[in-house]
């Protein structure tokens, strides 16, 4: 019954089930069978044009950028903007599951290690080289995953971002 | 090989999905399987939930929709599929399931898409099935090569409603799609409560009491379903009990977003903007996604609904009008959940010499109504209906509160304003709370766990003609005897009282047969003589032909019946013969123009 407790316990308990998992990860991990997707392939094309094929399917978004805006009143894009941001921040968390890289608020003082990844830092205002203490201008952005759609599509299509639609 | 996993499958009318736990380690969540699928031609990608459509592709489109494990397919299943349903109808199979229990139609015959063109190879409901369970089956090989499906504890869920046939094709669907023989099917509101006595363990115990009622609520994006639970105490346990189940109900999410659809279509012609073919459809999606935010309590009190321009002119193009939530909510709320009595009906389609044959969608929206004529129905007499104590909401719509709080309204007027039912504690999952739920129950059923008993939801009747004067031009009067009464658990077997049929040797036996959800006292032989429409419900006939035996007497068999659960929940009737040891199975018969 214990087993069993422990079950319901990790089902509604995201923080226990991690502790459990923890727990049991040294006998376990050997034997574990862990659903994976296939061993990916050599993606068929730039996954960059297939993430755009994808932000254009899903939200519209070539069509948007491509449109000039010259000539439109700041409602007439606002409405339309409106649509493409929501389906295309949803696709981008679908992929990418993006998260701030800091948790602290901005301006919240931040505390520079020294040998700084200057992918992950970067220093604004009177840079001296050594640990700093400072305040955190904007919490900056990472990806959790990245799992992007695979392509299998024909050669000739590899740079279509979008079909031609034909009413027939 | 003993099972490793114990493996949940909701097969649903718009959205399938697979959950599964580790039976050879205690502890291990109950986790869902992403499936990959085509999102467009030539693109895969894995999706927690596979849309249960199926778009038809010409033959020159071949080779776009392969799969890991398939190549060459001339058909694509889930969410690309999803969206050819709007853009190629002719060629898009939707709603497969509610088809599988559609009696007025040969579900093995291609009659899928509904009325699409001669150029299309149309396939069978249970064809269309099988791919759905097919294609989840080979994302379950692919992702876990080791330990084939074929292999685990296999749990599929299928709508209470669905009679003894219908789970009969379901389970054929699902062999020849490779998922084991002792595959269990598992009703889905039964699946949702396990998820929720998963999820709240042990303290299921303090939430639900003796003497309560639990109301399982479903609606789904095309259908509704409800289910009656009782909790008593057995031996100082406290044991769940199925008590009723409900018709299926064609109703459900989509009406909801074409009434909003049309909602705005009206909006726009106010605007003097007419709205095309194309735009109606996107407008149908817009509508959707505005519903969940109107309806979930803190949208804002207007919100958009937008839709794009076609072609490249996105900006240009784009048409919005502004929905009123009070407006929205008192079409939908009021519309599909009206206030009403207990003493409501459905009402009915009013009968016209012609009828298209297509499905039997419901001629009356008002969901409420139904529930109200379920629990009449159900309860001990015909002037006291059954009163939930406490509801279970699952399906995709009932994330909105507005709806939850006038289903339970509308419930507290029937019986008690001041006490209208609890809604279970928790938070629950609408989603995937059935495929964990099955997955839940396979590992439960090696007797751990709390189980919900209840047998079969109905009963069920074989057609008899009675012998008397023939009376030219008026059929003979038909009477029913009882095979199988309601509740019968798996793994028994009635012998059915009464006198013994002569069947004739080596000509199909043939029987009409009929199922009741609300006959629950008829016992095994008990002779009907008369019935209203609302008590007995024709379903697929019954044959067998029977090979020369012994004990012929004048071409005939004397025989008796006997029908059997088996442990998997199968019915199964048998003709036994009562002068001999032999005895025939009666299957199923779902051809058209069977002697209906």
């Amino acid at each position: 019954m214990l087993g069993f407790s422990v079950l319901f316990r990790i089902w509604g308990d995201p923080a226990f089930a991690d502790r459990v998992a923890r727990l049991t990860e040294k006998e376990d991990a050997p034997q574990e069978l862990k659903p994976e997707a296939p061993a990916k392939k050599e993606p068929g094309r730039s996954e960059a044009l297939t993430l755009l094929a994808a932000l254009q399917r899903e939200g519209r978004l070539v069509d948007f950028l491509m449109e000039p805006v010259a000539g439109f009143s700041d409602a007439q894009i606002g409405a339309a903007v409106r649509t493409v941001h929501k389906d295309c921040g949803a696709a981008l968390e679908r992929f990418f599951a993006i998260e701030p890289l800091r948790t602290e608020a901005e301006g919240a003082p931040v505390d520079v290690p020294p040998g700084y990844d200057p992918a992950q830092f970067r220093l604004i205002g009177n840079v001296s080289g050594s640990a700093v203490r400072g305040k955190l201008a904007h919490p900056g952005w990472k990806a959790t995953r990245c799992d992007m759609p695979e392509w299998s599509g024909r050669p000739e299509a590899a740079f279509v971002l979008a079909p031609c639609e034909v009413q027939v | 090989m003993p099972a490793k996993y114990a493996v949940g499958i909701d097969l649903g009318t718009t959205n399938s999905a697979l959950a599964y736990a580790n039976l050879e380690q205690e502890g291990k969540p109950v986790e869902l399987l992403p499936i990959p699928q085509i999102v467009a031609p030539g693109t895969l990608e894995p999706r927690p939930l596979l849309p249960s459509f199926l778009y038809l592709a010409p033959s020159q489109e071949a080779g776009a929709y392969n799969l890991p494990w398939a190549e060459n397919r001339d058909y694509a299943t889930g969410e690309f599929a999803r969206g050819q349903g709007a853009d190629a109808p002719t060629r898009t199979v939707a709603g497969a399931k509610s088809w599988l229990c559609n009696h007025r139609v040969d579900r093995r015959q291609p009659i899928l898409p509904w009325n699409a063109p001669e150029e299309v190879a149309k396939i069978s409901p249970v064809e269309a099935s099988r791919r759905y369970l097919q294609h989840l089956a080979a994302a379950w090989n692919a992702a876990l090569p080791e330990a084939p499906l074929a292999e685990q504890t296999v749990v599929l869920t299928v709508p209470a409603s669905f009679d003894a046939s219908a789970r009969e094709l379901t389970r054929e669907a699902a062999l020849a799609a490779g998922l084991p023989e002792n595959l269990v099917l598992l009703e889905e509101p039964q699946a949702a409560l396990y998820a929720w006595l998963a999820a709240a363990g042990d303290g299921w115990r303090r939430d639900l009491r003796e003497g309560d009622t639990l109301l399982v609520c479903d609606i789904g994006g095309g259908t509704s379903d409800f289910t009656l639970i009782g909790v008593a105490s057995e031996n100082g346990e406290m044991a769940l009990k199925r008590i009723a189940v409900g018709n299926h109900i064609l109703v459900g999410g989509d009406n909801m977003d074409l009434t909003l659809a049309h909602l705005a279509r009206t909006a726009f012609a106010e605007k003097g903007v007419e709205v095309d073919a194309w735009q109606s459809v996107a407008l149908w999606h817009a509508c959707r996604s505005a519903k969940e935010l109107l309806l979930s309590g803190e949208g804002p009190r207007k919100q958009p609904v937008t839709v794009l321009g076609r072609g490249k002119r996105l900006i240009g193009g784009t048409i919005s009008v502004d929905l009123d939530r009070e407006a929205v909510c008192s079409t939908l709320v009021d519309g599909f959940l009206p206030a009403c009595g207990i003493a409501a009906k459905p009402a009915r389609q009013r009968a016209s010499g012609f009828r298209e044959l297509g499905l039997p969608f419901e001629a009356d929206a008002a969901i409420t109504r139904h529930l109200a004529h379920f629990l009449t129905q159900h309860g001990v007499d015909k002037e006291s209906a059954i009163r939930p104590t406490r509801v279970l909401f699952n399906g995709g719509v009932l994330k909105a509160a507005a709806l939850r709080e006038r289903l339970l309204e509308v419930i507290g007027s029937w019986f008690d304003r001041k006490n209208p039912p609890r809604p279970l504690e928790g938070i629950h999952d609408l989603d995937f709370a059935v495929a964990r739920g099955a997955a839940y129950y396979g590992m439960a059923k090696g007797g751990k766990g709390v189980r919900i008993r209840g047998g079969t939801a109905r009963s069920y009747y074989v057609g008899i003609e009675s012998a008397g004067l023939a009376v030219p031009g008026a059929p003979r009067p038909l009477r029913a005897r009882c095979v199988a009464p309601f509740g019968m658990e798996e793994g028994t077997e009635a012998e059915v009282r009464g006198e013994e049929i002569g069947l004739v040797v080596g000509e199909q036996a043939h029987f009409r047969f009929f199922s009741s959800a609300v006959r629950k006292h008829d016992k095994p032989g008990d002779v009907l003589d008369r019935w209203s429409d609302d008590e007995l419900v024709e379903t697929d006939s019954m044959e067998a032909t029977l090979p020369a035996a012994k004990g012929e007497q004048d071409g005939f068999i004397p025989v008796r019946f006997v029908s059997r659960i088996t442990e998997l929940g199968v019915l199964e009737l048998w003709c036994v013969s009562t002068v001999s040891e032999e005895k025939w199975k009666l299957e199923f018969s779902v051809r058209e123009g069977g002697e209906k």
